[in-house]
């Protein structure tokens, strides 16, 4: 009697377990992103925004019934780390979907995770163009732009300036000659009459610049391309500042004109340096972008960056996509996000059904002094529309046939 | 002139002048290094977090004063001093508890420190970048041999000296720096003179701590100040401890000025692979002195 009141009980316990999973009457989003180290400073805002939207969905009575909610995992910018977090929170914690990261290495882990567990996967700042190019496949989506968009929306209006000894310089890690290679490259084949001087790369958190402008400025280039990722990007404007780097020769960074970028060096920024962006609070001058800003001020008291609109769009195309698909499934909420159109602060994004990456414009604007704000920003900026600089989908199927 | 001029047309001489006033902080931040590695055997591995908290304490100092002349002054001094504080809590309520065990013992601490002050860092300064500007008497740039030098630069190259100087002057010249000499060769024979060691080793770490605190205040000018800014210059700071000789401050400069020449040489001749030459460095003096250039205390 005792032995059967036991094996009831464990049956009890275990059915519990068992459809904890199914029973539950929300959606649940797991975050796999760094929440520790300097990475914080863009994800961090990847999390406001999806906070910021989540709250408003689920206070408008949630999708179809439920509510949205989230669990965050840190992976301390450790692919490993993320990669065992990504499958507890798909074992453990039955998250419906995946969200992250800012790692590419640890995006690309837990992408192929996702498709082996067939777990959408939603990357929100991840920069490789594998992610939705030769790696990718049905679960994983980018809200992001990657190298290969950045530096192809770059190469475009490059292309048209008069530059012909160019010179690029950057961080010694993927991310820089990706970008590099992705703005030059490019640049090479919309103008042929451009030539590489020379190349310097430094190593990952190298602090004085210095040296390396000086050699740059004595082999005098045209114009230099520098690669910096995260930290460098203000590390190397600080250099050009004292220097003077940026009135002897024009440069391009990406990410030049963003604000985590400008902001930490309030107004003693370098003028004139060219770059491109996803976002900028204070472009286009639209309402739709004024009404972002103003709640996520409200909310979080700061500018919102680029991470912000990644987050925050995370959230509204969950949502869109549970209610076309009608019910919680996972492949139909694939299907449903295929090809979806959203409004957003910089107007109407598509999720491209071949390849899973969200058409984003670039923008492309000179750093400037302000007289409204305390920090420099962006002037003359050019909106260059995704479909003028995406490679189209027959070049993704090819990369992927590979 | 024709020397000069070739070699002033190339670029050499204006990267020479480059390279020292890199060796300026390369200098501070692996003196004080050094320092705690010969006289208390403590590999400082925390070494970096405690320059991290210096410019963190630097820019905080900068920017509550309103920036300025004054301000910056204000910052280099304060900053310093209070990471030598947090070097003399460190050593009284930690590590001098644990003098007389393994050397692995104080190397696990000095590891857990540096998790724990970075940690600290973000909860104190948070995890966004920031960034101090130079007062105005240092923006801009001299022309030197027709390429710019930071105004910065200069002042680093000035200020280089004066800590050599000063340090020799502590070491050489003050009771407290001849007794720390003499612990560094045998602790024990110090003990048994009757001069309190313990008093010795906080004195050793407070003052290796102040340099951290330097190099970082020092540094928080030119570049970004934000968490993770202590992983590269802790390495190059031991590589260098290492080229020199352990233990030997002298053996600190010497390594400082091969660091950061052969970086800035190197990049004027093949800049695609500008930093392999002062690891090449590291590895070819080992290979002819594995003990290190100077004497190692060690």
């Amino acid at each position: 009697m005792k032995a059967m009141a036991s094996f009831l009980a464990a049956v009890v316990l275990v059915s519990c377990v068992a459809f904890s999973g199914f029973a539950g009457d929300t959606i649940k989003v797991g975050l796999v992103d760094t929440y520790t180290g300097p990475a914080t400073t863009f994800t961090n805002d990847v999390l406001d925004g999806f906070k910021l939207a989540t709250e408003r969905i689920n206070a408008k009575g949630g999708v179809l019934g439920k509510k949205i909610e989230h669990v965050t995992r840190d992976d301390k910018f450790k692919p490993d780390i993320g990669l065992t977090m990504a499958k507890e929170l798909i074992l453990k914690e039955n998250v419906d979907i995946l969200m992250g990261t800012i790692n590419s290495a640890t995006a690309l882990a837990v992408s192929d995770l996702c498709r082996k567990e067939k777990v959408p996967f939603l990357v929100t700042f991840s920069k490789s163009d594998k992610i939705t190019g030769e790696k990718g496949h049905r679960y994983v989506f980018s809200l992001n732009e990657n190298t290969e968009m950045a530096g192809r929306a770059a190469a475009m209006v490059l292309s048209k300036k008069p530059y012909v000894k160019y010179w690029i310089a950057g961080d010694d890690y993927e991310y820089g000659h990706a970008i590099a290679n992705g703005v030059f490259d490019h640049l090479k084949q919309l103008n042929p009459k451009v030539q590489l001087l020379g190349q310097s790369w430094w190593k990952v958190g190298e602090t004085d610049f210095t040296p390396y402008i000086t050699q740059i400025l004595a082999a005098k280039p045209d114009f230099v391309i520098v690669a910096t990722g995260g930290a460098g990007m203000v590390n190397f404007q600080k250099a050009a500042q004292s220097t003077g780097f940026n009135k002897r020769v024009p440069f391009y960074q990406h990410t030049a004109i963003e604000l985590s970028t400008l902001m930490p060096q309030g107004p003693n920024a370098p003028e004139g340096v060219y770059g491109t962006a996803n976002y900028l609070f204070y472009y286009p001058d639209t309402k739709e972008n004024q009404a972002f800003v103003d709640e996520f001020r409200k909310a979080y008291n700061r500018y919102p960056k680029s991470g912000a609109l990644y987050g925050y769009m995370a959230a509204q195309f969950i949502a869109k996509s549970y209610e076309k698909a009608g019910k919680i499934d996972r492949e139909k909420f694939i299907d449903a996000m295929e090809g979806m159109a959203l409004d957003s602060p910089v107007g109407k994004l598509e999720m491209r059904a071949c390849d899973h990456q969200l058409l984003l414009p670039v923008f492309f604007g000179v750093t400037k002094k302000s007289p409204q704000y305390e920090f420099l920003v962006a002037g003359d900026v050019v909106s260059v529309p995704p479909k003028e600089f995406m490679p189209g989908c027959d070049e993704i199927r090819k990369a992927r046939a590979k | 002139m024709g020397l000069l001029g070739n070699l002033a047309s190339s670029g050499a001489l204006s990267q020479i002048l480059v390279g020292l006033s890199r060796t300026t902080i390369l200098f501070i931040v692996s003196s004080g290094l050094t320092l705690i590695l010969g006289v208390l055997r403590i590999p400082n591995i925390a070494h970096g977090s405690l320059y991290m908290v210096g410019a963190f304490v630097a820019c905080t100092v900068f920017q509550s004063l309103g920036g300025g002349m004054p301000a910056f002054w204000a910052a280099l001094a304060v900053a310093p001093l209070a990471v030598a504080a947090l070097g003399f809590v460190l050593e009284r309520g930690f590590f001098s508890y644990l003098y007389d065990r393994e050397h692995l013992m104080l190397l696990l601490l000095t590891f857990s420190f540096a998790l724990i002050l970075g940690d600290l860092v973000k909860i104190v300064w948070g995890a966004e970048y920031r960034s101090v500007t130079v007062p105005g008497f240092f923006q801009g740039s001299a022309e030197v041999f027709g390429l710019p030098l930071p105004y910065y630069n200069l002042f680093l190259l000035l200020i280089g000296p004066v800590i050599a100087v000063f340090l020799w002057l502590v070491i050489n010249r003050t009771r407290m720096g001849k007794i720390a000499r003499a612990a560094a060769v045998d602790s024990e024979m110090v003990s048994a003179v009757g001069i309190n060691v313990g008093w010795v080793f906080a004195f050793t770490f407070v003052l290796g701590c102040f340099l951290a605190g330097l190099g970082g205040a020092l540094i928080a000018p030119m570049v970004n100040i934000s968490l993770g800014m202590d992983h590269s210059l802790i390495m190059e700071a031991f590589l260098i401890v290492i080229m020199g000789g352990l233990g030997n401050i002298w053996g600190a400069l010497l390594g400082s000025l091969i660091f950061g020449h052969t970086q800035s040489l190197g990049i004027l001749a093949w800049p695609q692979f500008g930093i392999i030459f002062p690891y090449l460095a590291v590895v070819v003096v080992l290979l002819f002195r594995p003990k290190g250039l100077l004497r190692s205390t060690w």
